[in-house]
């Protein structure tokens, strides 16, 4: 199909992909719009340098390979480079993303059906504290083509739908926003939904009339499922990826393997393997097979999420977690689906074990340094083991070195929450998050 | 039937390096066009990537007003061509230039670990349309970018630092890199008096819902109901800017069309909310002045949201308005932001204590706070005349520390 030149490592990344979207706010349609785009990123590797090519000229594939080959430097122990002699040869193509469930087969009139029928149920013009209303579709389906000069060659597919009901209330002058979003595979999924995003608005509505402001300060925490999955990858996720301790000693020294990192409780683990969450792949964008990679064990480090790199700089095995966010990025070493084990205490009593405390029932973005961040949306104060008002906190932080050891219970309703989008190095990603309720013994809050 | 068409065309080169050593040389050179049909109140517009046939592009945007998407304003006229564009560099200079960079940090600043890149970016955007429209703007940026961490440091990331020029300017690199790490390993203590010296991008983020039109029209904004008042400092002035000074590729015409007068529009003048920004569709709507804001949507009919706010700069340089009192530098501050109320809490992990020239040492972490009304208003002191400690504007406020 291609030819490939001699001496040196190359590998094609083609990807089609077709978008659509359809969008109401406050009843005027804002967006009503398909798009294709077609691109491509060769790579060719001389085992000094990597040499790269991004095209939306699917044509002239080959004259981009041709002209980056001869850039390289020729080297005829291309093979026994210790990353290219990792980088695995799969011949396969995996398109589970065919037939109905297709959502290419998604026509105009249909999306417009589902949003203008949660517009019909969750749209209540009698609420005076709602100001502005956003209803939002969106689709993306993705064909990946990946072709080596070891004799890779792989076709795989993937796509996602998400619709989002969103308000803007006022109360007493101040402007809140809030909503509720679904994001899956298959469009169908995105139908029956009314209620919860009736639940959620009504919940955002209690949280602006009665919210007080938190006391800054140091508190017991009980994290809600889709905040435990935030946590579980600002906190840990980012420092299990190889890539940013290629040769840095102190790193390697501190996330030491065997090395205890957390309390027994927890239970870390990120796999790609796991159709239909947001974070699947049939294969990395190297062209190696996901594996499921237990990153904590016990409260032990027993993995790292690698690249052909970083597995090759680090002595350790491919995890299949190198993404690229589209064709126009160099893969790096990102996670796909990661979670929290569950633990076997019922959600009820791990809150009900809080005399004084804050539950963080809600999560917007996280950040995923040292010291992580989370800036939760809605948040309730804990007294006595009840919930009580809802609280306004700004920010919760915490250190990645700490907080591990101080989760002291850990819930038996595991959730996963498919809507979660990591940015890393300006590449953004689709990644599912997941974790049971959990309760920090510390965390900071603002 | 009028047509119109944008084409949007770049080119880059980039030397990746990775652990203080290069890793890759990449190239990306992509092609789009957005092709428009205004007819009888409506648009059909197409979005295509690459090459296309013109006759195809418009065919495929006239079988969109199927779709009935309403654009009822008449589209713009008018000639202009802007050429910022100054120093372009061949592949074989920016490897030099990546070799030179590489080497000063390697051979200056060998207890860092870096990560980042040297590029050459070019970007030409253009619009045109059959009742005369003709404008384009083109630039080219020569860039290094770097992230870093002291050889020491647990943290996965310790800090930035980077420059975008239209002609690279070497020397305001190595001033930039040895201020920032040359006392990055002494450790001094936070100054008793807070005062932020920074970039001002993400402190302006809540103005992006606030001066929405829209969103004062409604309500739905901290400043609804206050324009023409007077809610900032007498020295805190606001405008869109697209005379683009700094390279950030920020075309003179909005999403319409629209060409401003000196290529700015002021939203805030002295203190007082003159009014929000609205592209025709909103401005129609809602009876405000139309300000050019209109976003380059390819896909669809414009949207409201193209901004580029500057704060105006003072007479004065940072040391002058510091009047010799010591500043605070954010390297990495993660995490939080403004809140409903307009109040600003972040944690900062990396920060630095500066004279307003030069870095002092690293402080300890802390957590910020602050309120859009007092940050732009009582604690606003100013955005000095120069950029004394990295490439870009540098606003100075007092804020507050957290628990």
């Amino acid at each position: 199909m291609y030819k490939f030149p001699e001496g040196l490592y190359a590998d094609i990344r083609i990807e089609r992909t077709e978008y659509a979207a359809y969008s109401v706010q406050n009843n005027e349609v804002r967006n009503n719009s398909e798009i294709p785009i077609n691109g491509a990123m060769v790579r060719v590797y001389d085992g000094k340098m990597w040499y790269t090519s991004v095209t939306n000229d699917l044509d002239n594939i080959q004259q981009e390979l041709d002209n980056l080959a001869a850039i390289a430097e020729p080297n005829p122990d291309i093979l026994n480079d210790p990353a290219v002699k990792l980088y695995e040869v799969h011949k396969d193509k995996v398109l589970r993303l065919e037939g109905d469930i297709d959502n290419r087969r998604i026509t105009r009139k249909q999306r417009e059906d589902l949003v203008q029928g949660y517009i019909k149920e969750c749209i209540d013009d009698s609420i005076p504290e709602i100001k502005q209303w956003y209803a939002n579709y969106n689709q993306g389906h993705i064909i990946k083509e990946f072709y080596s000069s070891k004799g890779a060659e792989i076709v795989q597919d993937f796509q996602q739908c998400y619709i989002g009901i969103w308000y803007d209330f006022v109360v007493d002058g101040v402007p809140y926003s809030g909503g509720k979003s679904f994001c899956f595979m298959d469009f169908e999924k995105l139908k029956g939904h009314e209620k919860e995003v009736i639940e959620k608005r009504d919940r955002f509505l209690d949280y602006a009339k009665n919210a007080v402001d938190v006391t800054p300060g140091n508190y017991v925490c009980v994290l809600a499922p889709p905040v435990t999955g935030m946590f579980t990858h600002e906190s840990f996720g980012h420092k299990s990826e190889a890539d940013y301790m290629l040769n840095d000693k102190t790193l390697r020294d501190e996330w030491v393997m065997g090395k205890k990192v957390g309390s027994d409780l927890v239970s870390i683990c990120d796999n790609g393997d796991m159709f239909p969450h947001r974070g699947y792949i049939a294969y990395d964008d190297e062209g190696s097979a996901p594996k499921e990679t237990w990153l904590i064990k016990n409260g032990v480090l027993t993995g790292r999420l690698h690249d052909a790199n970083s597995a090759a700089v680090l002595g350790e095995e491919l995890t299949g977690n190198s993404r690229a966010q589209d064709f126009g990025c160099t893969p790096i070493v990102r996670m796909t689906n990661t979670y929290m084990d569950a633990g076997d205490t019922s959600p009820e009593d791990i809150i009900a074990g809080v005399k004084d405390g804050i539950y963080v029932y809600d999560v917007i973005y996280g950040t995923g340094q040292a010291t992580f961040t989370m800036k939760p949306s809605m948040s309730y104060r804990i007294r006595d083991g009840k919930i009580a008002e809802p609280l306004r906190v700004n920010v919760l932080t915490g250190s990645v070195f700490e907080t591990l050891f101080n989760i002291d219970a850990v819930g038996s309703d595991l959730e996963f929450c498919d809507i979660s989008t990591c940015g890393k190095m300006g590449q953004s990603m689709p990644v599912s998050d997941a974790g049971p309720t959990i309760r920090v013994k510390s965390l900071n809050v603002n | 039937m009028t047509k119109e068409k944008i084409t949007n065309q770049f080119s880059a080169s980039m030397i990746n390096i990775e652990e203080n050593k290069f890793k890759s040389f990449s190239k990306d050179s992509r092609t789009e066009h957005s092709f428009r049909i205004y007819d009888g109140g409506y648009a059909g517009i197409q979005l295509i990537q690459g090459s296309i046939d013109e006759a195809e592009g418009f065919r495929q945007a006239e079988k969109n007003l199927e779709l009935k998407r309403p654009y009822n304003f008449t589209p713009e006229t008018g000639s202009r061509h802007r050429d910022k564009s100054e120093q372009k560099l061949s592949d074989k200079e920016l490897m030099e230039l990546a070799h030179q960079v590489l080497d000063y940090l390697n051979t200056h600043h060998s207890d860092f670990i870096f990560k980042g890149e040297v590029s050459a970016y070019g970007k030409t955007l253009s619009m045109s349309n059959d009742l005369g429209l003709d404008v384009s703007n083109t630039d080219y940026r020569t860039s290094a970018e770097f992230v870093f961490k002291h050889k020491d440091s647990k943290d996965l990331i310790d800090g930035w630092f980077s420059i975008g020029q239209r002609t690279f300017d070497f020397k305001k690199f190595t001033d930039m890199a040895d201020n920032y790490l040359t006392n990055f390993t002494k450790t001094v203590d936070l100054p008793e008096e807070l005062i932020i010296q920074s970039q001002y991008y993400g402190f302006l983020s809540k103005m992006y819902d606030t001066l929405d039109a829209e969103n004062l029209a409604l309500g739905t904004s901290l400043f609804s109901g206050k324009i023409g008042e007077k809610i900032f400092a007498d020295s805190f002035t606001l405008t869109h800017d697209v005379t683009d000074k700094e390279t950030w590729f920020t075309p003179f015409f909005d999403g319409e069309g629209v060409m401003l007068p000196d290529d700015k529009y002021t939203y805030i003048k002295n203190g007082v909310i003159l009014s929000g920004y609205a592209d025709k569709r909103i401005a129609d709507k809602y009876g405000v002045p139309h300000t050019g804001s209109a976003r380059m949507n390819m896909a669809d009919i414009p949207n409201n949201g193209f901004l580029n706010f500057r704060i105006e700069r003072s007479d004065k340089t940072v040391k002058e308005l510091l009047d010799g009192r010591l500043t605070v530098v954010p390297v990495m501050a993660e995490g939080g932001g403004f809140n409903e109320k307009g109040e600003y809490i972040t944690p900062v992990q990396t920060s630095l204590l500066c004279d307003g020239e030069h870095i002092l040492g690293r402080l300890p972490e802390f957590t910020l706070k602050g309120n859009i009304f007092d940050m732009f208003g009582k604690d606003f002191i100013g955005v000095g005349s120069d950029d004394p400690v990295f490439d870009d504007k540098q606003i100075l406020m007092r804020m507050q520390y957290s628990k």
